[in-house]
Formats: structure tokens, sequence, C-alpha cells
């Protein structure tokens, strides 16, 4: 049995935890994340020759980088990076984020996931800004927590990633 | 071994340079030639490597477990194969080992349940024991479990290894019988915990780190090692020797996989046979057990308890026997069929089935098997039990049942005998057949009796007595004493008889009292009193003043003392008129007298007068004597004076007597009313009496009774 270590980064807001449950039947009580910053849980995700368990850091999202508990970071595997499609504000946020994530972990796999897909109508990033981003090398998948949509492909594809070599 | 010599090339001639090889190579071809036909004898070669076998296999073995992995199919396989194929072999083989392994391991646990029982012993039967039992049932923990925490000093439940850079579990050892989280979500939280609280408390130098921590009963040691660290989930406060446990195990884990955690990339599985580094850790400490004092007790404690067990178990037993006895007493009983019954002994034992309930009391069957009927539940479903038995006892159940009288029932026909009570029998005779499966009441040779007390209640409610009444019963006879009113007594006389249980009256200690006034009442209403008569009663003495016909008069002589409250009648001032007319006729007949001619049959002039108002006389005296109820004749005496003959005046005064007589005949009278009689000369008057001239020829007459 193969354990990957992955974590959720993102602002505040952005549906983070949403997405962790939505994946996830959660174990652990969400005080944790307010208390220490982090919530765990854990899925096992089936690849093509292997299973893979995703054990998922839900890093309580801040806008200022400066507070994240960087420690978290170590050992990760891979991340997923959410953003908030109809705040546009929050997709810079978490590219900034990953940026200076880069700076901690290098270069490590990530998914970059533009949550609230149901809310189409009051999406603020538009697919030009979503192209330029694909033409960057940015793995991006729609998703939404309330409707479910994207959730399993986004850390199916994370799992996949993790285990490929650097 | 010495290096291959590298080959030369062909230069001159084959020959020259095969002989420089063999000059010069000669001795190692020599040597391939030798080591060719050692490696081609295989028997050889078998033989070389079977010396050089263990100590090659001893020296792999220390170095890692791949020969041992590498083997453990082959041998698994061969061992299956050979359990197949000869199991008498193995058998055999094992049986020195498996025969002491056996029976240690039996005194082993033979010993561990002596143990356990004198540990239980102690326990259950000890104050201490009693408390954590409290507790356990306070807390909803198993007794056991408090048992073990409460004589616990500490114990290691869980041991987790975890990579230090990535937070997953590589390892998790588990003491028995304790319940765990998800080992790869525990360690990354306690990874997250660890950074954080390192993180946050920024004074602490890079080394230092999060040593322990505790969570109610639970401490947490941890111990680290380069790459990864050890968690060590303890229940108690566990000595420092502890740590040194933990620190050497973390230690030889990174001597023995340093490299692999160096290279951990997701995958535990090589740190699977860590276990055995780890397990030593996963100790526990006991309090000491006490004195043998302790033993002699619960051993005294478990006697008592055998003995209690014992006593118990035949409680138990007559229990049951009584439990038996009466569902099967209350199967048996008229209107009850058991459809389902429990016997329990905590809580309340429970009946269930059909039940007439005008039949049927199970508590009352409960009571009498001995039973404690607060300690059943009973659930019935009506039904209308129609068996004689049954019938017969919904009889009794809303007639009751003399004491005297003997019931039986035989289809439908209730039959009575013996004594019963009038009032049951009334009771029955009016309402008997409206219960369910009674159809007749056959009564013919019962002797009734009745209660004296509900019978002058009866006579009391039919003739409400005077005040100074006094009544008593007894054998059919009513016993009446004091002073009464004539007209109470009367109608208790016509009435009381009439009373169930009174066959007669007894008066004799009564004082009648009789109201004049009633009495006259009475009287009147009988007798019809004449206009001409005053009555009034006196002492029972009936005073009659006035006038009364005779025939009235006569009645009430012969009626008046029957009459209640009249003993006598008093009629001295009563004059009886018929009496008085028929005297007052007969003396005005007897002193008429019919004058004749002088030696004739003929009448005198004044003669004929006087005779023609004789037969009115004669009527009126006539009709009163029929009313005194008197048979009268009239002696019509003739008479003739004395001068002459006196045959012939005898002669004479009968011619003269029967004139009269024909005469009264013409006037319509019967001749048999008349006696004509020839009296002859009449006596001499008496002196001093004028007599007229021709008073010796006449007529009298005189009334007498007939003869």
């Amino acid at each position: 049995m193969i354990q990957k270590k992955v974590c959720l980064l993102g602002t505040s807001g952005v549906g983070k935890t949403s997405l962790v449950a939505r994946f996830v039947h959660s174990a652990f009580s969400d005080k944790y994340l307010t208390t220490v910053g982090v919530k765990i849980d854990k899925k096992l995700v089936p690849l093509d020759d292997t299973n893979v368990t995703l054990v998922i850091w839900d890093l309580a999202g801040d806008d200022d980088f400066q507070r994240l508990q960087t420690s978290y970071l170590r050992g990760t595997s891979g991340y997923l990076l959410v953003a908030d499609g109809t705040r546009r504000i929050t997709l810079d946020q978490a590219l900034d984020l990953q940026s200076r994530v880069v700076e901690v972990l290098g270069n490590v796999p990530f998914i970059l996931a533009l949550n609230k897909a149901d809310l189409t109508e009051q999406w603020e990033i538009d697919e030009a800004r979503i192209q330029s981003l694909v033409a960057e090398n940015f793995s991006i998948i729609k998703t939404s927590a309330k409707e479910g949509a994207g959730v399993e492909e986004a850390f199916a594809q994370l799992a996949r990633r993790t285990m490929q070599p650097a | 071994m010495r290096p291959w010599p590298r080959a030369v090339p062909p230069q001159k001639s084959t020959d020259e340079l095969t002989e420089l090889r063999r000059l010069l190579v000669r001795p190692e071809q020599e040597d391939l030639r030798a080591l060719r036909a050692r490696l081609d004898n295989k028997e050889r070669r078998a033989h070389e490597v079977a010396e050089i076998l263990p100590e090659a296999v001893t020296l792999t073995g220390r170095r890692s477990e791949e020969l041992a992995r590498a083997l453990r199919p082959a041998v698994e396989d061969s061992v299956r194969a050979s359990v197949e194929k000869r199991p008498q072999f193995l058998v055999d083989a094992l049986h020195p080992i498996i025969g002491p392994i056996v029976r240690r391991s039996i005194a082993e646990n033979f010993r561990a349940l002596l143990q356990s029982l004198n540990q239980a012993l102690e326990r259950s039967f000890s104050w201490q024991g009693l408390k954590w039992r409290i507790e356990a049932w306070r807390t909803g923990r198993s007794f056991s479990e408090v048992v073990l925490l409460r004589s616990l000093v500490y114990r290691v439940e869980q041991i987790f290894l975890i990579h230090r850079e990535t937070g997953a579990s590589l390892l998790h050892v588990i003491a028995d019988s304790v319940a765990a989280e998800d080992p790869a979500m525990v360690a990354a939280m306690q990874t997250a915990i660890t950074d954080f609280v390192h993180d946050s408390f920024k004074g602490t130098k890079k080394d230092e780190a999060l040593d322990e921590f505790r969570v109610g009963e639970l401490n947490v040691w941890i111990e680290r090692g380069p790459q990864a660290y050890l968690a060590a989930v303890v229940r108690g406060t566990p000595p420092r020797e502890l740590r040194g446990c933990l620190e050497d195990a973390i230690e030889r884990i990174h001597v023995l996989r340093g490299s692999d955690l160096l290279r951990f990339k997701g995958e535990a599985a090589p740190f699977e046979s860590l276990g055995t580094e780890i397990e030593p850790c996963l100790r526990a400490q006991y309090q000491p057990k006490k004195a043998a004092a302790s033993h002699a007790r619960a051993w005294f404690a478990l006697s008592l308890g055998a003995a209690l067990l014992v006593a118990a178990l035949i409680v138990g037993a007559a229990s049951e026997r009584r439990w038996d006895g009466f569902i099967r007493k209350l199967n048996a009983a008229p209107g009850i069929a058991v459809t389902q019954a429990k016997h329990h002994w905590l809580r309340r034992s429970f009946v269930s089935g059909l039940r007439d309930p005008a039949i049927a009391d199970p508590f009352a069957l409960a009571r009498e098997a001995g039973l404690n009927p607060e300690r059943l539940r009973f659930e019935w479903k009506n039904y209308l039990a129609l068996d004689d038995p049954s019938v017969l006892r919904r009889f009794v159940r809303r007639f009751g049942k003399p004491p005297e009288t003997t019931l039986t029932l035989a289809d439908g026909m209730l039959t009575l005998l013996g004594k019963v009570p009038y009032e049951w029998l009334e009771h029955v005779r009016s309402e008997g057949r409206q219960v369910p499966g009674i159809t007749s009441i056959h009564e013919q040779n019962v002797e009734v009796i009745f209660d004296p007390a509900r019978v002058l209640e009866r006579f009391r409610e039919k003739f409400p007595p005077p005040p100074a009444l006094r009544a008593s019963y007894a054998n059919g006879i009513l016993n009446l004493s004091g002073t009464v009113p004539w007209e109470w007594i009367d109608q208790v006389r016509s009435g009381a008889t009439g009373l169930p249980g009174i066959k007669r009256i007894s008066e004799e200690n009564l004082k009648i009292a009789y109201d004049p006034a009633l009495v006259l009442r009475r009287f009147i209403d009988r007798f019809n009193l004449p206009d001409s008569v005053n009555a009034n009663v006196n002492q029972n003495v009936l005073v009659l003043e006035g006038e009364a016909p005779h025939a009235w008069l006569t009645r009430v002589r012969r009626g008046a003392p029957s009459v209640p409250g009249i003993s006598t009648v008093n009629e001295e001032k009563l004059i009886d008129l018929d009496q008085r007319t028929f005297q007052q006729s007969k003396a005005v007949i007897e002193s008429a007298f019919v004058y004749f001619l002088l030696n004739k049959e003929n009448f005198a002039t004044e003669g004929f007068a006087a005779l023609s108002r004789l037969p009115d006389e004669i009527r009126r005296c006539l009709s009163a004597a029929s009313r005194l109820g008197l048979e009268v004749q009239i002696e019509v005496r003739g008479y003739a004076d004395s001068v002459g003959e006196e045959k012939k005046n005898l002669d004479l005064s009968q011619r003269r007597s029967n004139a009269v007589k024909d005469f009264l005949v013409k006037c319509g009278f019967e001749p048999s009313l008349f006696r004509s009689m020839g009296m002859g000369a009449p006596p001499p008057p008496a002196a001093g009496e004028a007599q007229p001239e021709q008073a010796d020829r006449r007529v009298a007459f005189k009334i007498v009774p007939k003869t």
C-alpha cells in the first residue's frame, strides 16, 4: 500500500473543505481546521495498477501566505490549488500562493481546481484566462463541491501525478 | 583468484604462437581446465557447496532478510506438500516437541486461569471490587475494563512509527483489546500537531520538538530519529525506563532501515518487519497483588458464594416447580387457557392467553400456588367459557353459593340441593337463567331456610308496626307481643302468612286495643243502623237505644259479638218493635168478645161489630208473629150461658166458635190458623168484676203457639 500526502491550498472561502467533504467521508471534526490550522482526511484512490492512499491535508486558507503553516507542506507529494471561479482575485491569490509554495517544496505536482462550477453565470474568470494558464502548463479542472462535478477527477488526477517519477 | 590473462593475437605462425601460449599460459590453462572439470563435476560441486552453504546462509541472514524471503515460498510449499503426502512423518518428527509444548501450554493456561480466578475473586468480593462494579455501571464500561484501568500503573497501548517528512504511518503496533483509529490519519494528525507546536513556539531550537503530551489518562511520548519517530500512546504514568526502550527502538530502526527511510516514497511495506523492534516497548505494569490474606478472604468468599449458589439453585428449582405447577393449575382452571408463559427471575414473569373474566381469577391461583402476584404480568384476551365447570363458576361468582347448598350443572340444567336461603333462591329464580350456559333451574328438592332478621324486615316493611309492638320470628312462627290496634292486627292476620317464611302468627302475649269510634263504624257498616236506633260502644259493650225491628235486632244479637271490639250487646233501652206490635195485637185480639143472641149461634149486633174489626188485627198480629219467627194459632173459644142443659150449652158454644171461625176463614185466613173450641159455660167472673148480660153468650180468642 502506498500512502501519499497531498495538501489543499487556496485562500479562504474558495471551498477547499467542501471539496474534501465531497471527496471523503470526514472522520475528524472540522474544529481541527480552526484550532490547529489543518484537517486531515484519507481516501483510497484506485489507479490503473495500484491503489494509492491519499492522506489529504486540508490547510486553513488565508489571504496572507505568510501566515500559512509552511511546515505542513513538508513531505507533500502533490497539492490541489483551489480558486473560486466567481471571484477573480482568488485565482490571483492562488497563483501567488503557488509560486511561494514552489519556493518551499520545489516543483511538486499540483492541480488547479476552479471551484463553484455550478455558478457559471457568476464567474469572473473568463475562458481566455484559463487558456493562458493552460498554455503555461497548468492542469486545470473545473469543480463543483456542491454538485460533485470534477471532484473525483481532480483528486484522481492528482494521485496519478504523485505516482509519476519527478 | 588471479585475473584472467588477456588474449595474444596471432602473429607469425600458429605453432609458434601455440607454443608461446603454452609456455606463457600453460599453468593458467591447466588451472582453467581443472576448474572446468571441477565445475562440470556436479557431485564434486555439490560437496563444495555443501561445505560453504551453512556459512553462506548465516552470513546472508545477518545482512538482510532477502534469503529468508527468497526461501520462504519454496519452504512453505515443501512443508505443505510434505503434510499432504506424509503427515505421519511430520507427526513423528514433531511429537517429541509438540508433547512438551502442549503440556507446557496447558500448564501455563491453567496457571493463568487460576491467577485470573484469584484476581476475579479478589475483585468481585472486595469493597474495591464493588466500587469498580459501580463505576462500570455508572460509566458504561465493562467491569474488566474498569478493573484494568484501576489496577493499572501504566500500559503502552499503541506505538506508531511515523515518517518525519511526510507524516505517513510506517508501522502501527497495538496492545491487546485496545481500540484504535486509522493509523494513517492519526500519524498525519500527530505530525501536524507536532509541527504546529514546533512552529508556534519560535524560540525552540531546530532539534527541539514536542516530546510528550497528555490527553486525559493518555500520555503520548514521542521519540525522534533522523528520519522517523516513534509515538507511544501510554495509559497511566510510565516510568522513565520506557523512554530508554523507545530510544533503543528508534535507533535500531534507523540502523536497520535508515536507507529505506531516506528513500521513502509512500511504500510502507519494507517497515512491516520492524514490529519485533517495537513490540518490546508495548509494556504494562499493574499494582502489586496484596498479601495472601486476601486470597483466604477470597476463597472464603468463593465458598460462601458457592454455598449461596447452591442455595440459589435449590430455591430456583423449587421456584421452577412452583411455576410449573402454577401454569398447570392455571391451564386446568375453568375459564383460562394459557398460550404463553415465561418465568423470569429478575423481572416480572409473564403469562398470556384467554380468560373468562367472570370466572377466572389468576391472581388468586397465583397466591394459592405460593407466587407473589405482584411479580406476575398477565395479558389476557377475554372469552366466554361455556363448559359446565366454567358456567358453574360464573354462576357462583355472580350469585355466590350458600354453605349448605349443593350446586350441580349438567346440560345447562342447574340443580339445587340442600338448604337454600330464601333470598338467594329468589335472586336465582329471577336472574339465574341470565347466566350464559344455564337454561333451566331445578329446585324441587331444596329446603328453603329463612333468615329471621330478613323475615322480620319484610314483615315490618309490609306491616309497619305500632310502637308498642314486639315481634320475633322462629321456626316459621311470628311471635307478636305488646298492645296493638285491632285494625293493624287484622291486616297482619290476613296478610302476614302470605309473607315468605311466616307460617302462622302467635298472639299469646298480644293485647288488642279497640277504638270505640272505629268499632261503632264497623258495626254500623255491617248492620245498617236503623234511624230509630242510637248506638255507641263503651268498653267493648255495644249499647243500643230506641226501637228496632225484631229481625235487625236478632241479627245484631247474633252478629254483633263477632264485630271486633264488641263483646256484648246492651239492649236494655232498645224496644223490639215487632214484639211490641205482636203483644199489642195479641192483647187486642184476646180482649175482644163476639157476643151472640140468646140460645143461638147468631151474632149479636155488638158482637158482629167486634168481629168485623178482628181480621185486621189478626193480620197485624200474624205479621208481627211472623217477623218474630213465631208460629201461632188462634184458639176460638165459644161459650154458652149456664142456663139449660150443659150438653146443649157445650154444643152451642161449639157452634158459636165454629161460626166465628167460619166468618174469619171467609175473611181470607187459613182454616188451620184457628182452632175452634166449645168451652161450655164460662168460668164465673172474679169478685167485683162486672160483666154485661150477654157476656156468657160470647166467643173469645187466645193466641197460642202452634201445636
